[in-house]
């Protein structure tokens, strides 16, 4: 049953919890692994339903390849992990975009490569979200920054999901995971559900053209359906010879996502027209959102979306300033996409603060760096 | 329900090569579906790679074919989403003993309601013959061009010792039993496990002095020994499987409570 | 009832050469037109199913032939008076 209406104060773990629900996820397998797992733990005890399913599977594997099954069972089906566990996944991911399957995966990011720093924050999964499976696909992920946002974008990773038909991510982190903050849940929540073949709905994912994205057959309503992880053609039969057909898809795959990159992309901006602009996003933007609230000389863009970049915000943000700083948790996993985007704009300086280690840059660090620029 | 209403028909012929048991199999498993009267509408079947993992894609009914090994996996979120559902799962050696290993286990351990066809070749067959997990020992493989040192798993057993409430192992050689095997198993609730012994004569047997399929067969027929007749040194034997004597029969017939009864999830929407 | 095997399908893998207990079928001679040498069935009068029609016996044939090329088919009045 989800939560009712109203003010928690919550860990952004659990918060997470609560926005699937909110959404009408029906199915969920896990792993443990540190630091997700206090969602497998809220989720064993909320979704106990009887049309609903809590199950801990053998290996990550397992745990995405049940969350696609599910999802062709016709329900709203996640899984959470973190790095080690998010490497595993990467197969199944791939399968997921090339069979355009709706499913949630929360990676509660840690520090790494290999078993790292289990419970330290990094931002260290955000190309491999993008690029991790093999070949070309385009793919949904979310940062989210505080409790509220773990809330939040959950729910909006399940309605893109469904609306696109793609796998989408909430790119979280340890320190975001683990963080305990105010939740508001308000009243009236978007949720979108699949355009479903052969049933007629009011619902958004229906404005979006069938050619783009394909009505979903839900398995065992006599469809017929033939999912399939090879290059298909329309009606599903396998041609993995066919040039034509592999180009067809895979263009459609991609289009379907960065064609509507303005409906998917949310940021938010403060002191819009500062001339030194910080970009950040998720447990790496909190030091400079401290900067930019308190000095004016300094503004910050924060991406929610993370992929697909986000293009437009980047240059409009870039055309209007002089330097720009790119923080990250990570070596400079974003920077080299937004140096491109912010330099074409007439950006003259982007330059990056990077951290790794587990900690988010502080307010002192930023400014350290922000006065090594020239900025303040 | 004719044979070509239960499979596409436009799909044919298939892609497996002359003499290749997946289609014994086919005709076998159609059959039993057909005498039971099952609602094809209503049954789901799943693959992993492979190519006797190919077969779901056949069947007039939903399909999915799913990445190398995982298809027991992809199975449990769709039945545990849609129990109503009756799901089948084809897979071969590799990618049900090998890669999937894990799920299988686990799957037979968990005991959800699926019937599981294995088609154990003995070999990786569309890759072009390479050693399985199941190929004999001193076997020939474009891996072990000197003979295999490994001895090979024991699928049906495994599945015993799991859990599975339905094991049964035939070869492509014994049509008729194989069909009554996998009636009971898609009667049966519970994980339901059938292996079937089956032939390829491009890739297994063509390097082992069997390339005719009818050769194979008759391999088949020599070796096969009832399980309950078989010689007790070679039950206790890890190299029971194939080498000296294939065990087939049915290995356990019981009636543990599936998964989803335990949990008592029911029709979703 | 009689077997009739169809050559759009046979992939001349002799199967039912070998499983026939009644040595209905004999290896193929001609090249058929997606280029296999089909089996031919020159002895169905021995077949447990000749004359026979309701329940089949035997079927080992069509349960094997993994080409699903084999079929029954009923016999002609002059095939069934031999």
């Amino acid at each position: 049953m989800r939560a009712r209406p109203g003010e928690y104060f919550l860990q952004g773990n659990e918060a997470c919890v609560e926005g699937a629900i909110v959404a009408g996820v029906r199915f969920f397998a896990g792993y443990p692994i540190t630091p997700s797992t206090e969602i497998a733990e809220g989720l064993a005890r909320r979704l106990t339903g009887t049309d609903e399913v809590f199950l801990q599977m053998e290996d990550e594997i397992a745990c995405i390849s049940a969350v696609i099954g599910a999802s062709w069972g016709g329900v709203k089906s996640m899984t959470a992990t973190s790095g080690p566990g998010f490497s595993l996944m990467q197969e199944a991911i791939g399968y997921a975009a090339m069979s355009e399957t709706p499913v949630v995966i929360v990676n509660v990011m840690r520090g790494g490569p290999s078993t790292g720093q289990p419970t330290r924050a990094s931002q260290g999964d955000v190309m491999q979200t993008k690029w991790g499976s093999h070949g070309d696909y385009q793919v949904i992920a979310f940062a989210p920054a505080s409790v509220q946002e773990m809330f939040d974008l959950t729910v909006e990773a399940f309605n893109y999901a469904e609306k696109y038909r793609v796998p989408a991510f909430l790119l979280s982190d340890a320190e975001v995971g683990h963080m305990r903050g105010p939740l508001t849940i308000p009243d009236k929540i978007r949720i979108v559900n699949r355009k479903e073949k052969g049933i007629k709905r009011s619902d958004e994912a229906y404005d979006i053209s069938d050619e783009l994205v394909h009505p979903f057959p839900v398995f065992g309503k006599g469809h017929k359906t033939m999912i399939t992880g090879m290059t298909h053609a329309e009606d599903s039969r396998i041609e993995p010879e066919d040039p034509k057909i592999h180009q067809e898809l895979v263009k459609r795959l991609s289009q379907k996502v960065l064609m509507n990159r303005k409906d998917i992309n949310k940021w938010e901006v403060m002191c819009p027209g500062s001339k030194t602009m910080v970009v950040s996003y998720g447990a790496a933007s909190l030091g400079a959102m401290e900067v930019a609230s308190q000095d004016d000389r300094i503004g910050l863009l924060r991406l929610k979306t993370i992929w697909p970049f986000p293009e437009e915000p980047v240059a409009e943000i870039a055309s209007h300033c002089d330097r720009m700083l790119v923080c990250e948790m990570n070596l400079g996993q974003l920077y080299g996409d937004i140096k491109r985007v912010a330099l074409e704009a007439g950006c003259r300086k982007v330059e990056l603060l990077s951290k790794i280690g587990g900690d988010p840059p502080t307010p002192s660090e930023v400014r350290h760096k922000l006065h090594e620029m020239g900025a303040i | 329900m004719e044979l070509f209403d239960f499979y596409r028909k436009d799909r044919w012929p298939h892609v497996f090569c002359p003499g290749c048991g997946n289609g014994t199999v086919m005709n076998c498993f159609y059959r039993a579906f057909n005498d039971l009267g099952l609602p094809l509408d209503r049954t789901a079947f799943v693959g992993g790679i492979g190519c006797s993992s190919r077969i779901p894609l056949y069947i007039n009914s939903d399909a999915l074919h799913t990445t190398h090994g995982r298809a027991i996996a992809f199975a449990t979120g769709l039945k545990l989403a849609s129990p109503e559902l009756k799901v089948v799962v084809f897979t071969g050696d590799g990618d049900l003993g090998a890669i999937g290993g894990n799920h299988f286990i686990n799957g037979c351990r968990r005991n959800l309601d699926m019937t599981v066809i294995c088609i154990n070749n003995n070999i990786y067959g569309m890759t072009g013959g390479q050693a399985s997990i199941t190929t004999p020992h001193d076997f020939l493989s474009t891996t072990t061009p000197s003979g295999n040192k490994e001895y090979p798993f024991d699928l049906a057993e495994i599945a015993v010792a799991a859990g599975a409430n339905y094991v049964a192992r035939w070869t492509t050689r014994q049509v008729h039993e194989l069909t009554k095997s996998i009636k009971t198993a898609l009667q049966k609730k519970g994980f339901a496990f059938v292996e079937i012994v089956s032939q390829c004569p491009i890739n297994f047997g063509r390097r082992n002095k069997m390339p005719d399929p009818t050769q194979l067969l008759d391999w088949f027929k020599e070796s096969s020994v009832r399980r309950d007749k078989a010689r007790t040194a070679a039950v206790d034997h890890v190299d029971l499987n194939l080498a000296g004597q294939i065990t087939v029969g049915e290995f356990v017939d019981r009636n543990r409570e599936s998964y989803e009864e335990l949990i008592g999830v029911v029709k979703h929407g | 009832m009689k077997p009739v095997v169809d050559p759009k399908l046979c992939k001349g893998c002799n199967i039912c050469v070998y499983i026939c207990p009644k040595k209905c079928y004999s290896r193929g001679t001609d090249i058929s037109d997606i280029g296999y040498f089909d089996a031919i069935v020159d002895a169905h009068e021995k077949c447990y199913n000749h004359n026979r029609s309701g329940k089949l016996l035997c079927e080992l044939c069509i349960l094997s032939c993994p080409d699903q090329a084999i079929s029954w088919h009923p016999e002609t009045e002059e095939e069934q008076s031999r």
